[in-house]
């Protein structure tokens, strides 16, 4: 165990140590983990799963439930376009395309130098501000797509 | 001409109130005060009287839930916040997290107070980052000012799934497990979060509680449209409309009024086409059914439900088949797998929409259609199978000559539509080699 | 306990009676009404109502209800599928739902003609498809262990294999990955499904998802036949079916008994059986010859060697046992050597008690325990593996399970023991007097006044007892230990594999040995008989409980059984023995089982009432290992190893090639204070060192372990002492 898991490690215990049954940290964990590691690579699985005293299947298994953790690496970046109804009703998809074409990739993909993902969520709860755009998990209300080269942009110049 | 009433966000109308000084400033935490000098049946009662009914989407009567806690089990009583917002359309309980934290909090320790538990957890969505900011902030000065009284209050944030709005998959997920569904009977009241007696209610519900108390099961119980529908709710208006946004209104103000009165109507010199009253999980209403009021009675008669207080606007642009699409395609994303008619059903809508909005469908798989939904009708675990099903039931039976049209010669808006070739998300983990992702 | 009260239910119109509670499910059976079900599995935990095949109309209901998830209450009025069109709707819905995405390749699939989801789509199903667009496509059949595959094409989410994965074996490897349409059954990182118990999971997937590679395409159902019989690989005696076609044993699988072993099988029992055609099978009898090693010979002229032998030896004969004879080979055996040759000494791996008997109770009563102590340094699982999940399953239902490395109780401990009356103690471990000092204890605790309570000595062998009792009944004369040996009679492959015997050999002038492999007795033995195994052989054995089960011949050996030619080497000494098990055992049923019958040992053998306590003679005290000392005192230098013998080892498991992946790696359990005070991690190459030997090894850093103790495989342990250091390498 080098430093910096050790310290994951003492960090997962005080969560455990909030909850009257420690299982319930394993979403928290998950979490710290994925903030570590960029994202949650087996290793990462493995010393969170040691924290817990589950099995790495076992946290694999809750975290492919979710949408917020990222089985494959991702980007230093995350733009996520939320395209439900209310927000596709004011033009999210213009929006995504907007985000595509300057980022130059498909939602899902990530960008060359690794910089940015790219990718739709479900309903992000903003909509009566749409098109609600999450960057770093920071909501923009609203963005259109004229405002998207602003934020690439921003991205760019923030590495 | 309707107006605004605060009750919920009352000492918000400017500005939001995350300052635990500006909320006493108003007023804040003299309920909590007055609660805690009441005996815990009486505040219950209080709540019975008050006709509160919940604010998540099932509308059931708060009081009753508290009334059904097991008592003497020898195990601790947990209240359950359910902060997990994902139904689309609706952003009400984010504004009210970020408008009044305190409230919220203040309505947690009345109700801890009056269901005698001494450990509350608030299951935010994930997504809500700065409404988790601000909420753990202002804890941190309730804590500070010496009010929780003993009472533990967890902030636990979920990880991004629809279905752990859902009860019982909520408890799942807050016991750190998969957020599936579990089967009822046994009732969170009797076995909840670790198998103790629950109760869960929604932000809105909770940051009422405190305005029951301060005004009186009595006032309170008169405002909107007794008895049934008592009350203030914070209407989240979305989709093609002037002025998006939360408004906090009396039960009974008309679709029309908050659409047009507060909404600033529709954009452009559009024409209003739909109007989805509670939610995408809720029936449709068309444009001529939009002077129903606001309450359970009304919206029941028109063949819908306030679910979750969400209205989605939609102008003459939006086709209807891809409104399906999309909304079915939502379901199938957040279906959580476990139980058959939910998974497959799902899944199964999808491919036949999109069939139909490639005009590739023939007047059979229309039919098929409406018989799959009805096949997912009330055959579930839960109710998530019923919430696709029953909305894209519903966009047939109001709209059929349009999907007609799409049987015989393709999307009648001929591109123009503003859900055109909208990009839904897939499964964020299908990385997977072997799993397949639907075309 | 007061009986439940028992209450009516109607069902399709037809009224039945039950037991408060009983399952809705069970009770319709009870009414001769099938409900259909896919994901439920009581033995699994509370029902999951996730596949909706049990959809049933309830009065007073508006919605369907989920039957299996529904219990009898009073005045109850159910319509299933027969008499309800809307369940009817309900149920064909469900199955349309299934069918979706399940191809339609029963005629190859293994479990064609013994599939639940085949059945009833039958039954029940919908003519034709409606589905026309693509179905979920995996690649298929993807391996999750050398022993089961998986394909996912034909799996049905019904999440039976993770719920026994999580909730009954506890191992948390096989899990649900992703969410809705995209859920998919694995592993992690497609590692393999590494655990004890893996194998249930084959039986327990209602359709052809999961299968046993060792299966796949070896028979068609109507091609086979199942033998009803027990496994013998363990103490524990699993009732289990051997699946036969054209002779040969093909697979083995679970015969549910409920108080023995719940339908549950451990992967030894179910995947060893190919050991029975492994490569180095003795067929002929083998005699050494001088210079040329080894020859084969006729029966004939084998019986002739062994007479002369015998003869040779006389009084000076010791016989090891192996514990794995039935009670009649070892009845059998005795009698030939007692009898006939006045012959007394036997020694066995490890001495048997009756005064255990006092405290009987079937392995099932763990089940309900409020306290389960479990003494003894050796796993449970290595010993007898059900007995594990039987413990499990205990602490699932509340019991506190405490483990302590010797019969030291603390105080406080000891009251709450004798305080229970549902109290259970385990022994697992070496130096048990074969369940004397635990039967002294339970006595000193007062267990055996208490129904409720149990003890349960777990022995290293699978029939000791029985063949300790065999070969006691079979003579008066104590034994006189011959010094020197003149013959010693290897029986069976535990003992010739056993260093103790093989010790002993070195002792005698000659040695006759009898077993199934080359490997084991080609060098050091005189005459060499070929064996036979528990699959091949009809008879009985005696399990931990003190349960007489019966063994059958599920298949012909290719060698005679012991007791033919027993029988014929008994007529050269006027000794009268048949060659038929049912005799043998008719004969010593009159001595020790109170005349009972061959046939009245059923398919599910019953277990004989508790006999009243008797202090067992003091049992030699074998040197218990002292408690590892608390790690303060514990300077850098030695740890106290720990041999174990896991679960996945002996002369079977080492044949079997899709076994080998269970084996013990050669890995040596530090705790973690040592391994942090000698910067050791998980992973690191070590060696271990005892005076003279030293053995590389990984490391794997255990916080369940105790400090100043480690842990090796026997396998891997070479010939290390009590005392190792060990260093980085
Ligand atoms: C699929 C599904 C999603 C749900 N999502 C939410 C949600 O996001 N927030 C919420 O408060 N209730 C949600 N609910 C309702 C909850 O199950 C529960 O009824 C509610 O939280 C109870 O609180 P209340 O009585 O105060 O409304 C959902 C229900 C279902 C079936
Ligand atoms: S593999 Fe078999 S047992 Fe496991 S979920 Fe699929 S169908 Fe059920
Ligand atoms: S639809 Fe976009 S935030 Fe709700």
């Amino acid at each position: 165990m080098n430093a910096q898991e050790k310290t994951l490690y003492d960090e997962i215990q005080e969560i455990r140590a909030l909850y009257p049954v420690s299982r319930s940290a394993t979403l928290p964990a998950l979490r710290l983990a994925q903030e570590r590691y960029g994202w949650l690579s087996p290793d990462a699985f493995r010393s969170v799963a040691d924290a817990l005293d589950e099995t790495p299947a076992y946290c694999m298994s809750v975290a492919s439930f979710y949408d917020m953790y990222h089985l494959k690496p991702v980007g230093r970046h995350l733009v996520e376009v939320c395209t439900n109804v209310s927000c596709a009703l004011v033009g999210a998809q213009q929006v995504l395309e907007a985000f595509q074409s300057e980022l130059g990739v498909h939602a899902g993909e990530t960008t060359e130098d690794g910089e940015v993902t790219l990718r739709t969520v479900e309903c992000a709860g903003g909509c009566g501000w749409g098109t609600v755009v999450a960057v770093d998990h920071r909501y923009r209300e609203p963005v259109r797509a004229e405002d998207v080269p602003a934020i690439v942009e921003e991205l760019r110049r923030g590495r | 001409m309707a107006a605004e009433q605060f009750v919920v966000l009352a000492g918000a109308e400017e500005h939001a109130l995350t300052k635990l000084a500006d909320y006493r400033e108003a007023g804040g935490f003299e309920a909590l005060a007055k609660a805690r000098l009441m005996e815990p049946a009486q505040v219950v009662q209080e709540i019975l009287d008050s006709g509160l009914r919940g604010r998540g989407g099932a509308f059931f009567p708060t009081g009753r839930k508290a009334s059904f806690l097991a008592k003497g089990t020898g195990k601790p009583t947990y209240l359950v916040v359910n902060a997990d917002e994902s139904e689309p359309g609706t952003f009400k309980d984010r504004e009210i997290m970020f408008r009044v934290p305190h409230r919220l909090i203040e309505g947690c320790l009345i109700t801890a107070h009056a269901i005698e538990c001494e450990r509350v957890f608030i299951y935010i969505r994930g997504e809500y980052l700065t409404e988790f900011e601000i909420l753990r902030a202002a804890l941190e000065e309730v804590r500070g000012a010496d009010l929780l009284g003993g009472v533990t209050v967890v902030l636990h944030r979920g990880a991004g799934a629809y279905i752990c709005g859902e009860e019982t998959a909520l408890l799942e997920s807050l016991e750190g497990k998969r957020g599936q569904p579990r089967t009822k009977p046994p009732f969170p009241a009797i076995a909840g979060l670790y198998a103790s007696p629950s109760l869960i209610n929604n932000v809105e519900t909770i940051a009422t509680v405190p305005k029951i108390v301060e005004l009186g099961a009595k006032e309170y119980a008169k405002i909107g449209v007794p008895p049934d529908s008592s009350g203030t709710r914070v209407f989240s208006l979305s989709g093609n409309v002037v002025n998006g946004g939360n408004y906090e209104l009396p039960m009974g103000v008309t679709l029309r009024e908050l659409i047009y009165d507060l909404g600033g109507g529709i954009p452009g010199g559009r024409q209003l086409k739909a109007v989805i009253p509670g939610g995408s999980s809720v029936p449709v209403l068309t444009a001529d059914q939009i002077d129903v009021p606001l309450d359970a009675h009304s919206m029941a008669e028109a063949g819908s439900m306030l679910g979750s207080g969400a209205i989605i606007v939609m102008d003459d642009r939006c086709c209807m088949v891809q409104l399906g699409l999309r909304v079915a395609q939502f379901y199938m994303h957040e279906s959580c797998g476990k139980c058959t008619p939910c998974r497959e059903g799902t899944r199964w809508m999808v491919q036949i929409l999109e069939a139909i909005e490639a005009g590739t469908a023939s007047e059979g798989e229309l039919e098929l259609l409406l018989d799959v939904c009805d096949r997912i009708l009330g055959k579930c675990l839960c109710p998530l199978g019923d919430a696709a099903a029953m909305p894209v039931a519903s966009y047939i039976d109001k709209f059929r000559i349009e999907f007609q049209e799409h049987l015989e010669s393709g999307c009648p808006m001929r591109g123009e539509s503003t859900l055109e070739h909208v990009l839904a998300p897939v499964d964020q983990h299908t990385h997977d080699p072997v799993a397949e992702v639907p075309a | 306990m007061s009986a439940p009260e028992s209450v009516k239910v109607t069902i399709d119109d037809r009224e039945v009676e039950v037991a408060k509670g009983t399952g809705l499910v069970e009770t319709a059976a009870a009414a001769g009404i099938e409900i259909p079900v896919f994901c439920y599995e009581p033995r699994l935990g509370p029902a999951v109502g996730a596949c909706r095949m049990c959809l049933v109309e309830v009065e007073g209901i508006p919605k369907l209800q989920a039957g299996c998830t529904l219990t009898a209450q009073d005045g109850m009025v159910v319509r299933t599928a027969q008499s309800s069109a809307k369940a009817a709707e309900g149920q064909e819905a469900t199955l349309e739902f299934i069918l979706v995405n399940h191809p339609l390749d029963c005629p190859v699939c293994d479990k064609g003609g013994e599939c639940p989801l085949q059945d009833l789509t039958f039954k029940y199903g919908p003519g034709q498809t409606r589905m026309t667009f693509p179905k979920r496509t995996f690649d298929k059949p993807i391996p999750i262990s050398p022993t089961i595959a998986l394909d996912r094409e034909r799996c049905i989410l019904c999440y039976r294999c993770t719920r026994f994965s999580s909730d009954v074996a506890e191992d948390g490897q096989l899990v649900a990955r992703n969410r809705g349409a995209q859920s998919l059954i694995t592993t992690f990182e497609d590692e393999a499904y590494r655990a004890p118990f893996s194998g249930n999971v084959i039986e327990l997937c209602p359709v052809g998802a999961l299968t046993s590679t060792q299966y796949r395409f070896e028979a068609r159902p109507w091609e086979i036949q199942n033998v009803p019989t027990v496994c013998g690989l363990c103490p524990v005696g699993c009732n289990v079916s051997a699946t036969t076609r054209e002779g040969k044993v093909k697979r083995v699988i679970s015969r549910n008994h409920p108080e023995v072993d719940q339908g549950w099988l451990c992967d030894k029992g179910r995947f060893a059986f190919p050991y029975l055609y492994a490569g180095d099978r003795i067929l002929d009898p083998l005699e050494r010859v001088r210079r040329r090693g080894f020859g084969e010979l006729s029966w004939d002229d084998a019986i002739d060697r062994a007479e002369e032998l015998l003869r040779k030896g006389k009084g000076r004969i010791v016989t090891a046992l192996s514990g794995s004879e039935t009670v009649e080979q070892a009845y059998a055996l005795g009698k030939l050597l007692r009898q006939g040759l006045g012959a007394h000494s036997a020694v066995l791996p490890e001495a048997t008690s009756f005064a255990l008997d006092a405290f009987r109770a079937p392995l099932s009563s763990i089940a309900d325990a409020e306290i389960v102590v479990v003494i003894g340094d050796e796993a449970v699982a290595d010993r007898a593996p059900i007995v594990d999940l039987w413990i499990k399953q205990a602490r699932r239902n509340g019991a506190e399970v405490v483990r302590v490395p010797e019969p030291k109780f603390g105080l406080e401990l000891e009251q709450r023991v004798s305080a229970s009356d549902r109290a259970v103690l385990i022994w697992s471990g070496r130096a048990g007097g074969g369940g004397a000092r635990l039967a002294e204890l339970g006595h000193r605790l007062g267990l055996d006044g208490k129904p409720g309570c149990a003890a349960f000595n777990l022995p290293a062998t699978p029939n000791a007892r029985g063949a300790a009792d065999a070969w006691a009944a079979a003579g008066e004369a104590d034994e006189e230990n011959p010094e020197p040996i003149c013959l010693l009679i290897v029986s069976g492959d535990e003992a010739a594999s056993d260093p103790a015997v093989r010790a002993l050999a070195e002792q005698a002038e000659y040695v006759i040995a009898i077993t199934m492999f080359h490997g084991l007795a080609v060098g050091w033995a005189d005459l060499v008989l070929p064996g036979t195994s528990y699959l091949e052989r009809d008879g009985s054995y005696l399990n931990l409980e003190g349960r007489l089960q019966r063994l059958r011949r599920t298949v012909i050996p290719p060698v005679p059984d012991e007791l033919a030619w027993l029988a014929k080497l008994a007529e050269r000494f006027e000794v009268e023995l048949s060659p038929h098990a049912s005799a043998v055992f008719a004969e010593l049923s009159g001595l020790i089982y109170g005349g009972m019958a061959f046939g009245e040992v059923g398919e599910r053998a019953p277990l004989a009432d508790r006999a009243p306590y008797e202090p067992p003679p003091p049992a030699p005290v074998a040197p218990v290992p002292p408690a590892a000392a608390p790690p303060g005192e514990h300077f850098v230098g030695t740890l106290t190893l720990q041999r174990y013998r896991p679960l996945f080892s002996g002369p079977a498991v080492e044949r079997v090639p899709e076994l080998a992946f269970q084996r013990a790696e050669s890995v040596i359990e530090l705790a973690a204070d040592d391994a942090e005070r000698r910067q050791i991690a998980t992973g690191d190459t070590v060696s271990v060192r005892s005076n003279g030997t030293s053995v590389e090894l990984r490391a794997r850093v255990s916080r369940a372990l105790a400090a100043g103790t480690a842990r090796i495989a026997e396998e891997h342990a070479a010939d290390l002492h009590r005392e190792v250091e060990v260093v980085k390498a």
